[in-house]
């Protein structure tokens, strides 16, 4: 079955064959700049906070919602004192199975801990940021959702750097 | 917003090469699910999370991916390759 051409609006567009698990994906390469902040602190000074797509969140938080075929646009919150156990993953488009067994496979909360306590960072982030990184919305999932995501970290995380991870 | 410096971790390089990230770091052989290593080796997690948080300070090309071989973390699995279309 082949899938619709959606043209993005910008120089990105995507044709997908729509088959669950093993889509095959066509894009154009970007042409326009890579967009670049650079990062001019000590490492060992710096906050660092993690946005996965990995479908990470609390046990108590709404799961994202694996049954819609196009794919939840929503993100959640994680505080940096987080109990590693307490998060789980939602997603249906990886093997997520060594993340159940520990979360610090696609969400290094614990790592970063350990970094932060040899003094190789100098903490982590106020908030940290879980989503789910399948969708067949591309255009509201990067001008959205990607925005929305961008603005917490940028006004509510001091955050000095990001990890980013998928699955 | 002033914007804010990001590293990416990615275990699906080809894919991630075509959004360009600014920086980016594949630990070579890590299956999907697997992005900071295996389960409870946290001492691989910290090489590659802290490898990953280096290339912060360093003069990285931006766009391009870094690969980086972490022996311990054992069988190597190959990463989705994509068709690229030039237009």
């Amino acid at each position: 079955m082949r899938g619709r051409a959606l043209r993005s609006g910008s120089d990105v567009s995507l044709t997908s064959d729509v088959r669950p698990l093993t889509p095959r994906v066509f894009v154009t390469i970007s042409r326009k700049c890579v967009p670049f902040t650079p990062f001019d602190r000590e490492l060992s000074k710096s906050t660092i906070a993690i946005v996965t797509a990995g479908g990470v969140h609390l046990r108590d938080q709404e799961p994202f919602n694996i049954s819609d075929e196009l794919g939840d646009l929503g993100y959640r919150e994680i505080p940096p004192d987080v109990d590693s156990t307490q998060l789980m993953v939602t997603h249906h488009h990886y093997d997520h199975s060594d993340a159940d067994r520990d979360i610090n496979v696609v969400f290094p909360i614990d790592v970063l801990r350990d970094l932060e306590a040899e003094g190789v960072i100098g903490g982590l982030a106020r908030k940290h940021i879980g989503y789910m990184g399948y969708t067949m919305q591309l255009k509201a999932m990067y001008e959205g959702t990607a925005r929305e995501i961008a603005n917490d970290i940028d006004k509510g995380s001091r955050a000095d750097a990001v990890i980013l991870t998928g699955g | 917003m002033k914007g804010i410096p990001t590293v990416l971790i990615t275990v699906s390089p080809e894919v991630s090469a075509q959004m360009r990230p600014p920086r980016a770091l594949y630990p070579k052989g890590f299956k999907i699910g697997n992005s900071l290593g295996r389960p409870d080796m946290r001492e691989l997690q910290k090489k590659v999370l802290g490898d990953a948080l280096n290339l912060l300070s360093q003069n990285t090309r931006p766009g391009e991916i870094v690969a980086v071989e972490y022996p311990e973390y054992g069988e190597q699995y190959e990463p989705p390759h994509v068709k690229r279309v030039s237009s």
